[in-house]
């Protein structure tokens, strides 16, 4: 963990100039300190190569195909063994995009774009890839959820486990669960062992394979 | 077997037969009432007796294959004129009757006339053969006027009753009308005979060959014709002048016969190689056969070579169009499209040239086969251009989509997300300037704006589904089975990307196929299968609802488009209670890969 009287150093690259001044601005409010500012993740790679970042916000899609430039980045980056928080924004809410991000490792993000408007949410994401924890946009979450599927595990489910295991998909702890659903800590333990029980999920040490085993299990039913 | 033709053939049989009866009884009495010492040679009377025989049989021929009817009745008629001398003294005290039998005892000789005139064709052709027709006629009947109203024959012929019909004895006149008719026979006999040399000069060799009979039957006939005439004036006879004369008549009818059958046969071999035409041989086979059509096996075919600008067997062989070439014993029939492009040239035996009419449906066959040709390969070209402006058509509206979601995605998309940036920085500072209502006033413009993005995105995700971009049809297909409200099982293994149009197009159908299960299948499962076979995009949708689909539906209407566009197959299972199971396989080579 970086030390509190430090701010966390960001580096940005969105091809859309507009966007990217917007979010830098938005992540300076918050109190990050934007120190590079790129159109392309090729640009991205070689501000991360240099050293001194605690986080990176890319866009997914970029030049020069368009297509998931982003995501290739962050493999990248992963497989140079930087461990980094890499926050990935993307237009579409698209659930497979959301696992191959949780599958690159700890201290990942996938965002709709939108969220920017939401400067809290934002800068809270930036803050948690960057201690190595992992976050998944609410809108994935719910397509994953709507999903139909034959012999539904989630029927086993009950109303109050359904909530904590979106949260879960999220990438929210334990605590951050209780804190949003205004539970107690033991309550949400006792949930999510229920659930990971109901489910046939196993719990993992590390926080991201828990979202990213959840995030298979929605998308797989 | 039209049903009135048995019933036609018996009744010509019968026909025949009594005209054969009535010949023969006038033969048989006319030489049993002849006393001995009148009568002529039995050999002689044979011969003449056998005549009516050879035409009735000829009729007989000439009924089942004759180009018309009246050289037929022609010569089924022949016997009952064909009345030798002798009859006469049968029915010599049948006053009433023995003039008109003497009146028309030679009306034979007009019947033979005219049958020659109609050879080949079974009808008169022109002005003259009708001119020579209508001559005979008339003055045949002037002679049986002649007879009725001044006939008395001499005693050497029959002891007859006295003409009953007779205006005045006056047997100078009589005896110069019954050789003047004779005369104008005779005449008009050399004036045909005439006529079908010419006509048998100008004709093609097999036909000259086989008709060859005709002519010299009737210069046989003319000559002892105008002898006999001759003699008859003199009166006189030679039995082996006589003789000869009986075989040259019997022989017309059999050369008239015979060459009718080779026409037909002509006509049959013409009719082959039109047929060879429809089916679309190749030129090796075409030229074989039309030297069998034409009898001439050195008959060469030489096709108009485009590039070379000049005629070449099929071989490649150019065609010697010297003056050298062109002196010698082969003609050249050029023939040509109607719209007048050298089609080929035809070389033959200059002799065939006679035969214009076979080298008229020659050329026709030929032009009928190159012109079938030209309109197949047309028509293929044609399809091939609508086939590839269709796909082309197809390609350039996935591209148009694509290129709209992206003007969406980094245009209106992005300007509407910095806008809720912005707005919400306001907010910040309206909160932070203690305006507090225009903070929430713009908390829910900026709900409403991303409601506004929300609908955006699901818009252009309709138009063009970005992940079918980036990821293929591995990462498209499983979300487009997520939105599908019956659970899907999927197995994409199209290994690597594949053509643009290829995955848009199995993504429609997908996409397609899924809304008709969710809608019309009550099915609860669903399938989709895609797999790589023989460079072919193999795509199963399968469901386990109610089937009975219908392959007119709009929705399957669409994809059988959709994937002929693209030169794939459709196949629809829909057996009612047994779901539904839709199968496309698309080439994947015609397509260059993205």
């Amino acid at each position: 963990m970086e030390t509190p009287e430090r701010p966390l150093r960001v580096a940005i690259a969105d091809d859309a100039l507009l966007l990217r001044e917007g979010i830098a601005k938005v992540l300076a409010d918050g109190g990050l300190e934007v120190v590079a500012s790129v159109g392309t993740g090729v640009e991205l790679l070689e501000v991360a190569a240099r050293g001194g970042l605690d986080a990176a916000v890319l866009d997914i899609r970029m030049p020069p195909s368009y297509r998931d430039e982003g995501i290739v980045a962050l493999e990248e980056m992963r497989a140079q063994g930087s461990t980094i928080g890499v926050l990935l924004l993307s237009m579409y809410a698209t659930p497979e995009y959301a696992l191959r991000v949780m599958g690159a490792g700890s201290g990942t993000g996938y965002l709709l774009k939108e969220r920017v408007s939401e400067p809290q949410t934002l800068v809270r994401a930036v803050e948690t890839v960057a201690s190595g924890g992992s976050v998944v946009d609410p809108e994935v979450v719910e397509q994953l959820v709507q999903r139909t599927r034959a012999d539904d595990p989630l029927s086993r489910l009950t109303e109050r486990e359904r909530s904590v295991l979106e949260l879960m998909a999220q990438g929210y702890s334990n605590g951050g669960i209780a804190q949003t659903l205004f539970l107690g800590l033991k309550t949400v333990e006792t949930h999510v062992r229920s659930i990971l029980q109901k489910l046939d999920l196993e719990e993992s040490p590390e926080h991201h394979r828990r979202v990213l085993a959840v995030l298979t299990l929605l998308g797989a039913r | 077997m039209a049903p009135g033709r048995k019933g036609r053939i018996i009744r010509r049989t019968i026909v025949i037969a009594l005209v054969v009866a009535a010949s023969l009884t006038m033969e048989i009495t006319g030489f049993l009432a002849t006393p001995g010492e009148l009568r002529r040679e039995v050999s002689w009377t044979t011969l003449h007796a056998i005549v009516p025989l050879v035409f009735a049989a000829c009729a007989g021929v000439a009924w089942a294959i004759g180009p018309s009817r009246l050289p037929a009745r022609l010569m089924v008629i022949f016997p009952l004129v064909w009345i030798p001398l002798s009859f006469l003294r049968v029915i010599e005290h049948v006053a009433w009757l023995w003039p008109f039998v003497y009146g028309v005892h030679l009306w034979w000789a007009v019947l033979t006339g005219i049958l020659v005139l109609l050879y080949p064709r079974g009808r008169l052709i022109d002005g003259v053969d009708r001119w020579i027709a209508g001559i005979a006629l008339v003055t045949s009947v002037g002679y049986l006027l002649g007879v009725l109203l001044l006939g008395q024959p001499s005693a050497a012929v029959c002891d007859c009753t006295v003409n009953p019909y007779l205006v005045a004895d006056a047997p100078g006149v009589f005896a110069i009308i019954d050789v003047g008719y004779r005369a104008i026979g005779v005449l008009l006999a050399i004036v045909i005979a005439v006529r079908l040399l010419v006509r048998w000069v100008r004709g093609s060799v097999p036909a000259r060959t086989v008709a060859f009979l005709m002519p010299i039957a009737l210069i046989a006939w003319v000559i002892t014709l105008a002898i006999q005439a001759a003699a008859y004036a003199s009166g006189g006879a030679d039995l082996v002048l006589d003789t000869v004369s009986l075989v040259a008549i019997a022989s017309i009818p059999v050369s008239f016969v015979a060459g009718i059958a080779h026409a037909r046969n002509m006509r049959a071999r013409v009719a082959d190689l039109m047929r060879i035409t429809r089916e679309g041989a190749d030129r090796g086979l075409w030229a074989e056969s039309l030297a069998r059509t034409l009898r001439d096996a050195s008959v060469r075919v030489y096709w108009w070579d485009e590039e070379r600008a000049g005629y070449a067997d099929a071989s490649g062989e150019p065609l010697d169009d010297s003056p050298a070439a062109r002196r010698s014993d082969h003609g050249l029939l050029p023939v040509s499209s109607p719209t007048g492009m050298p089609i080929a040239v035809i070389r033959h035996d200059r002799v065939l040239t006679d035969n214009m009419r076979l080298l008229d449906g020659v050329s026709s066959a030929l032009r009928l086969s190159v012109d079938n040709g030209r309109l197949r390969s047309e028509i293929e070209r044609t399809l091939e251009q609508v086939r590839q402006s269709r796909a082309r058509i197809l390609e350039a509206g996935d591209e148009a989509r694509r290129r709209i979601e992206r003007d969406l995605h980094d245009g209106a998309q992005q300007h509407l997300v910095s806008l809720g940036m912005r707005l919400r920085l306001a907010a910040n500072q309206a909160r932070d300037r203690g305006v507090e209502p225009l903070g929430v006033e713009l908390d829910g413009t900026i709900l409403m704006l991303n409601q506004a993005l929300k609908e955006l995105r699901e818009l252009a995700h309709g138009i063009h589904p970005s992940l079918l971009s980036s990821g293929g049809l591995a990462l498209a297909v499983p979300e487009l089975a997520g939105r599908c409200p019956v659970p899907v099982e999927i197995d994409v293994q199209a290994e690597g990307r594949l053509p643009e149009v290829v995955e848009s197009t199995a993504y429609f159908v997908v996409s397609e196929a899924l809304a008709n299960v969710a809608k019309h299948a009550q099915a609860t499962r669903g399938w989709v299968r895609a797999v790589l076979v023989d460079g072919e995009l193999e795509l199963v949708v399968r469901d386990n609802g109610v089937g009975g689909a219908s392959a007119d539906g709009s929705g399957m209407l669409g994809i059988a488009d959709r994937v002929d566009a693209v030169g794939g197959r459709f196949r629809l299972d829909s057996e009612p209670g047994a779901g539904t199971t839709i199968t496309i396989r698309i080439p994947l080579g015609r397509f260059t890969s993205t």
